[in-house]
C-alpha cells in the first residue's frame, strides 16, 4: 500500500544491547570516579568538575568508537572472525588470542588519555578564553569563581595532565574489576 | 424533549469546538506564520511531482524541503517540549530529524543509515544555535553562550553524539549479519554483547547455514564432469593428490566459492575438502571420496561445523577393450544426494 514511499528499511533482529549496556555502565562508572579526582587536585568547583569528567568521558568515547569504526572494515579475516566471535558468540577462537587483547588493552588506555588530555586542556582554554574577554558581563559571585579558577588554571598547566593520569587509571581500574566480576559469573554458571 | 435537545446542542457545540480547533490549526492568523512555510512546501513538492525536466524538478523539491524545515522549525520553537530527563527539545529532534533526512536521504531510499545515524547529533547542534545569538525580535547579534548554557549545550552535543555512535553499532552488527549469515543459523544465547529478537513463526530448532550447502551443490556437478568417464589412470592421480592443501578439488572448490558466495564476506571463512579412502581392502581399486564444506569462521562450538556428500568411484572397462589393459579403464562416479551436517571438527586427513 505504501510502495510509493521511499521507503527500504528492514530491520535486523540483531540487537546490540549488551554493547550499549556496559558502555553506558562504564561511563556510569567512570564518570564519578573522575569528577572526584579532578574536584579533589584541580581544586574545581563540584558542578565544573562533574561537568568537566561528563564532557572528556563522552569526548574520549565518542572519538573510541569513531577509531573503531574506521578501523573495523579494514581487519583482516582472522581478526574479524575474532571479533565476530567475541560478539556474537562470547568466546574466542585461538589460544593466542590473549596476548595481543593485553597490547589492545594498553593501547586503548593510552588512547583515552590522550582524548581526556586534549578535550580538558581544550576545554580549559576554551573557558580561560572568553572569560578574559568578557569579564565585566559576569555576576560577581561567577566572576571570583571564574578568576580563581583562572589563576589555578595558569599554575595547574602540567598537573592537569598528571591529574587526567590518575583519574584515568582509577577509572579504568573500576572497569577492570567489573568486567573481572562479569567474567568470573560466566565462568560460575 | 429536552434531553434530545441538550444532547444535540452539545454534540453540535462539541464538532464545532473541534472544526474550529482545526480551523485554527490549519488556517495561517497571518501571512507570515508558521503554516504558510507548510503549505508552500506541500504546493512545491505537488510541482515538483508535475514538473518536467531533471533539474527543474529537484529545485523545486530542494525549496519544498527548505520550507517544510523552516515551517517545522518555527511551529516547534513556538512551544517548546523537552523530553523528560534531558534537555533536548522533541521540535529540534523533529527539526535534525528532517534535516538529515534532506542532506543524506538517498533517492530511491530516504530512510538510509546516514540519516538515521546523524539525526541525534543534528537535533543537539540545531538546539545550540539560538544560545549563540541574542537579541530581541528584530535585531540579532551573535554571542557566546553564556557559561551555565555553555555546559549544557556541550554536554548535549556529546551525549547526542554518543548516541549517534550506538545507532552506527547497531548497523554494523546489522552488516555483520548480512555478511555472514552462517552466525545467525547459530545459537546466539551465550552471547553477552547482542540479542536477537526471536520472530514468533521461527522454529526454534537449530537451523542450517545454506551456504555450506550451496558449495557442495554447486562442487559435486563439477567434480562428477571432472571423474566421470575419464581414464583410470588420470582420475587415480586426482584421488591420490586429493589429500593435499592445493589439490585440484580444493581449487575447484575455493573457484566454487569465490562465484557462488561473492555477496557475501564469509566467503573467506568456508572451504573446501577431500577425504579418500578405499572402501573394503578386497577390492583396493574402489574408492570413497568425501567431498566436505568446512566453516572455519566463528561458531557457538570450538569444533565449528561441516557439511559432507560421499561419492564411490570405482573404474569400468569400458565395452572397446575386452583386452583389459589397466590404461583402457574408465572411472564411473556416483554420488549421495543430499548433503550431511556435522556439528563437529572434520575428520582427520587420511
Amino acid at each position: 500500500m505504501l510502495d510509493f514511499i521511499p521507503f527500504d528499511f528492514d530491520f535486523s533482529p540483531i540487537l546490540p544491547l549488551g554493547i550499549i549496556l556496559f558502555d553506558l555502565l562504564f561511563l556510569i562508572v567512570a564518570i564519578p570516579i573522575e569528577a572526584y579526582i579532578l574536584k579533589a587536585r584541580l581544586k574545581f568547583d563540584p558542578r565544573s568538575s562533574v561537568f568537566y569528567a561528563i564532557s572528556i568521558n563522552l569526548f574520549s568515547n565518542v572519538a573510541g568508537w569513531l577509531v573503531f569504526f574506521f578501523i573495523e572494515p579494514s581487519l583482516s579475516t582472522a581478526n574479524k572472525s575474532e571479533v565476530l566471535n567475541y560478539v556474537f558468540f562470547n568466546r574466542f577462537q585461538s589460544e593466542g588470542i590473549y596476548s595481543l587483547l593485553f597490547l589492545i588493552a594498553f593501547f586503548i588506555f593510552f588512547a583515552t588519555f590522550f582524548f581526556k588530555t586534549l578535550s580538558l586542556q581544550s576545554l580549559l582554554f576554551l573557558w580561560n578564553k572568553s572569560e578574559k574577554k568578557k569579564p565585566e558581563q559576569e555576576v560577581p559571585l561567577s566572576q571570583r569563581r571564574s578568576s580563581r579558577r583562572y589563576n589555578l588554571n595558569k599554575i595547574q598547566q602540567t598537573n592537569v595532565v598528571t591529574s587526567v593520569l590518575i583519574a584515568n587509571s582509577l577509572s579504568y581500574t573500576a572497569i577492570t574489576i567489573i568486567i573481572a566480576i562479569c567474567f568470573s559469573w560466566q565462568l560460575i554458571n | 424533549m429536552d434531553i434530545i435537545k441538550d444532547f444535540l446542542s452539545g454534540t453540535f457545540k462539541f464538532i464545532q469546538d473541534i472544526l474550529g480547533g482545526i480551523q485554527k490549526l490549519l488556517w495561517p492568523p497571518q501571512s507570515y506564520s508558521w503554516q504558510t512555510l507548510i503549505y508552500l512546501s506541500v504546493f512545491s513538492w505537488l510541482m515538483s511531482y508535475w514538473a518536467a525536466g531533471f533539474f527543474v524538478k529537484n529545485i523545486i523539491a530542494f525549496c519544498g524541503w527548505l520550507f517544510l524545515i523552516a515551517g517545522t522549525a518555527w511551529y516547534t520553537t513556538d512551544n517548546p517540549v523537552v523530553i523528560p530527563g534531558t534537555s533536548m527539545p522533541v521540535g529540534a529532534l523533529i527539526t535534525g530529524g528532517l534535516i538529515s533526512l534532506f542532506a543524506f536521504g538517498g533517492e530511491k531510499n530516504l530512510l538510509n543509515p546516514v540519516s538515521f545515524v546523524l539525526w541525534p547529533t543534528m537535533s543537539a547542534l540545531i538546539t545550540a544555535i539560538p544560545e549563540f545569538f541574542q537579541g530581541t525580535g528584530t535585531t540579532v547579534n551573535p554571542q557566546i553562550p553564556k557559561p551555565e548554557a555553555r555546559q549544557k549545550i556541550i554536554v548535549l552535543i556529546l551525549s547526542s553524539m554518543l548516541v549517534s555512535c550506538w545507532l552506527q553499532v547497531y548497523f554494523v552488527v546489522d552488516n555483520w549479519a548480512k555478511q555472514y549469515p552462517s552466525i545467525l543459523t547459530d545459537n546466539l544465547n551465550n552471547s553477552v554483547l547482542v540479542k536477537k529478537i526471536a520472530l514468533p513463526e521461527e522454529p526454534t530448532i537449530r537451523k542450517i547455514p545454506k551456504n555450506g550447502i550451496t558449495i557442495l551443490d554447486k562442487l559435486v556437478p563439477i567434480i562428477i564432469t571432472q571423474i566421470d568417464d575419464q581414464p583410470w589412470s588420470k582420475v587415480e592421480r586426482l584421488l591420490k593428490n586429493a589429500r593435499t592443501k592445493d589439490s585440484q578439488i580444493a581449487k575447484l572448490g575455493r573457484r566454487v566459492i569465490e562465484t557462488e558466495l561473492a555477496a557475501y564476506k564469509e566467503r573467506d571463512l568456508w572451504r573446501v575438502e577431500a577425504r579418500v579412502e578405499s572402501i573394503n581392502p578386497k577390492s583396493p581399486d574402489v574408492y570413497r571420496l568425501s567431498l566436505l564444506s568446512i566453516w572455519s569462521g566463528p561458531s557457538s562450538k570450538k569444533e565449528g561445523y561441516y557439511f559432507k556428500r560421499s561419492c564411490q568411484v570405482e573404474p569400468v572397462a569400458s565395452a572397446s577393450n575386452i583386452i583389459g589393459r589397466e590404461d583402457r579403464r574408465k572411472a564411473e562416479i556416483e554420488c549421495e544426494s543430499e548433503n550431511s551436517f556435522f556439528a563437529d571438527s572434520p575428520p582427520p586427513q587420511g
